[in-house]
């Protein structure tokens, strides 16, 4: 019979052998070689037969997995299977919430392909139609990535539109028809909210959307008669009521909180006291 | 009558919870319900809803372990072991044998459940997910679904060996979860008598997922109460049904 000592030995020089053959191999193996993978998944309706009645668990799942898969940095052409791999989670059970939310911050954040987020937003929308992040958050990839303000337009009106939609979402939809140079609905629309405003935050916001447009829309109304005066007198006005004495004017504007414009009788060159550059490139 | 199929009820009882085995599936549901938590760690955004999710199959997949292990053994094991003779040699009829092994086997379930479902609904309550009553209509929507595969497998049991009851009563608990595909198939039928057929096998078979409201409950949806109140006619029509054919069955056995 082996002694109780020799078996101790043989089982540590086991291990230490194995140890090193595994290290060994490790050396000749470069584990992150391949950086391609490959992605094949049932259609979300075979999943959702095949879960015989445990859908939601397969969904939850199937979108843990996403979120580890997606994150393996290291795999190139994990994107070509994004689309596919949040349809079928979203086909399982299109209720559910997050894997519309998490997949178009992939798509958009990761992958770079907006209209692939909206896609799944789109389809988000569709199946929950009481909720509204799903438009807000299409609305501002619109705005923020795609630069198209009547499409960010047409979500946040969406999004507005739904029973539980925060206040800010009217705001966001006044700011982009603003942005799309609708000044005059743009206008009525912060009216609107000024005149409806719940809270300071929300009454100084509209004011300063207000103040913006109508200093806008006044200067260069402004700009435009100082440069008749000039091409007529061939100076620069010497105050601002000389537009008004010289019949340019009917009436000379101030801004939103009942300022008079600042005006440079230099240069000929007319600002408002207050500047918001909302329209920077 | 009603004494005798009361005993046989209370006997069934303590005899399935003296199965190690009923101990055992009760355990690993409890575990594998609180064990949720640590997948709910795993994923981004409503933790909750994962939680409730993976603990709802957990409790659901081993109560359904429960039923079919205890019911197809039951009325099989009484015959193996010839002790059906010393039951049914007392003034005992096989109708309330069947009806009392039933009740017994409701029972149980009943037992289980309420460890499981307990645990879980307290569980749910300190991670934060609060007292979600939508969560004991679930469990007693899953109990309805219980009591049908309790009858079912008591139905196999009846006349057929442990395995094949098994085999059978597995295949109908998962094709009763995908009776949905039954009215997608009809449509693609061309043939009138297949179409007949699938129609016939639809309402012929148990509709399991009647009883599922994991999406109402997980994702907090509207329940319509009418929903809940056919299922539970469609539940004690269908077991009554498998009752009658069981006792049927029954009666006609010759035991040698």
């Amino acid at each position: 019979m082996m002694p109780g000592r020799l078996l101790v030995a043989v089982f540590l020089a086991g291990l230490l052998l194995a140890a090193g053959v595994q290290n060994r191999y490790d050396t000749t193996v470069d584990y992150f070689a391949n950086r391609d993978t490959f992605v094949s998944l049932p259609s979300g309706k075979t999943m959702k037969t095949l879960s015989f009645g445990y859908s939601n668990l397969a969904a939850d799942l199937l979108f843990i997995w996403s979120i580890q898969f997606y994150s393996t940095t290291y795999l190139t052409n994990r994107f070509d299977f994004l689309e596919r791999v949040y349809d079928t989670i979203t086909d399982i059970t299109p209720q559910y919430k997050e894997p519309y939310i998490i997949g178009s911050l992939i798509m958009v954040y990761e992958a770079r392909d907006i209209p692939m987020a909206l896609r799944l937003l789109d389809k988000g929308s569709r199946h929950n139609p009481e909720e509204w992040f799903f438009d807000h958050d299409a609305g501002y990839y619109c705005y923020k990535f795609l630069k198209d303000f009547a499409k960010a337009e047409f979500y946040y009106n969406r999004a507005a539109a739904k029973p539980e939609a925060p206040a800010f979402i009217k705001r966001l939809n006044a700011h982009m028809v603003y942005l799309r140079d609708d000044h005059k609905v743009a206008y009525q629309m912060w009216l609107e909210i000024y005149n409806n405003a719940r809270d300071t935050l929300e009454k100084d916001v509209a004011f300063n959307h207000l103040y913006q447009i109508k200093a806008e829309n006044d200067l260069a109304l402004l700009k435009e008669r100082i440069g008749i005066f000039r091409r007529q007198f061939r100076r620069w006005p010497a105050t601002l009521s000389e537009l008004l004495s010289s019949r340019l004017l009917a009436a000379l504007p101030g801004d939103f909180a009942g300022n008079e414009y600042i005006y440079n009788p230099e240069q000929g060159t007319v600002s408002a006291a207050r500047v918001f550059k909302w329209k920077r490139p | 009558m009603k004494m005798k199929i009361k005993a046989i009820a209370v006997n069934t009882f303590k005899e399935s919870a003296r199965n190690k085995m009923f101990y055992l599936l009760v355990f690993f549901g409890i575990l594998f319900a609180l064990s949720s938590k640590l997948i709910s760690f795993l994923t981004l955004g409503d933790a909750i809803k994962v939680l409730k999710d993976t603990g709802l199959a957990a409790i659901n997949f081993f109560c359904v372990l429960i039923a079919i292990f205890t019911g197809i053994n039951l009325v099989y094991k009484e015959i193996e072991k010839k002790t059906v003779f010393n039951i049914l040699s007392k003034p005992v009829s096989r109708d309330q044998f069947i009806i009392g092994k039933f009740l017994g086997l409701a029972l149980t379930m009943l037992t289980a459940l309420a460890a499981m479902a307990g645990i879980f609904f307290l569980f749910v309550a300190l991670s934060g997910g609060g007292f979600d009553l939508k969560i004991i209509l679930y469990f007693f929507m899953l109990f309805l679904e219980l009591l049908v595969i309790v009858a079912i497998s008591l139905l196999f049991s009846s006349f057929t060996t442990p395995i094949l009851s098994f085999i059978f009563t597995v295949s109908l608990y998962l094709i009763g979860h995908i009776m949905w595909t039954f009215n997608e198939f009809k449509l693609i039928l061309r043939v009138p008598f297949w179409k007949y057929f699938t129609q016939a096998l639809y309402y012929l078979l148990p509709n399991l997922d009647k009883f599922n409201i994991k999406n109402e409950v997980v994702m907090n949806t509207a329940l319509n109460p009418w929903t809940i109140f056919f299922s539970v006619l469609y539940a004690l029509a269908y077991i009554l049904a498998l009752l009658a054919v069981t006792i049927l069955i029954f009666r006609k056995r010759d035991f040698q």
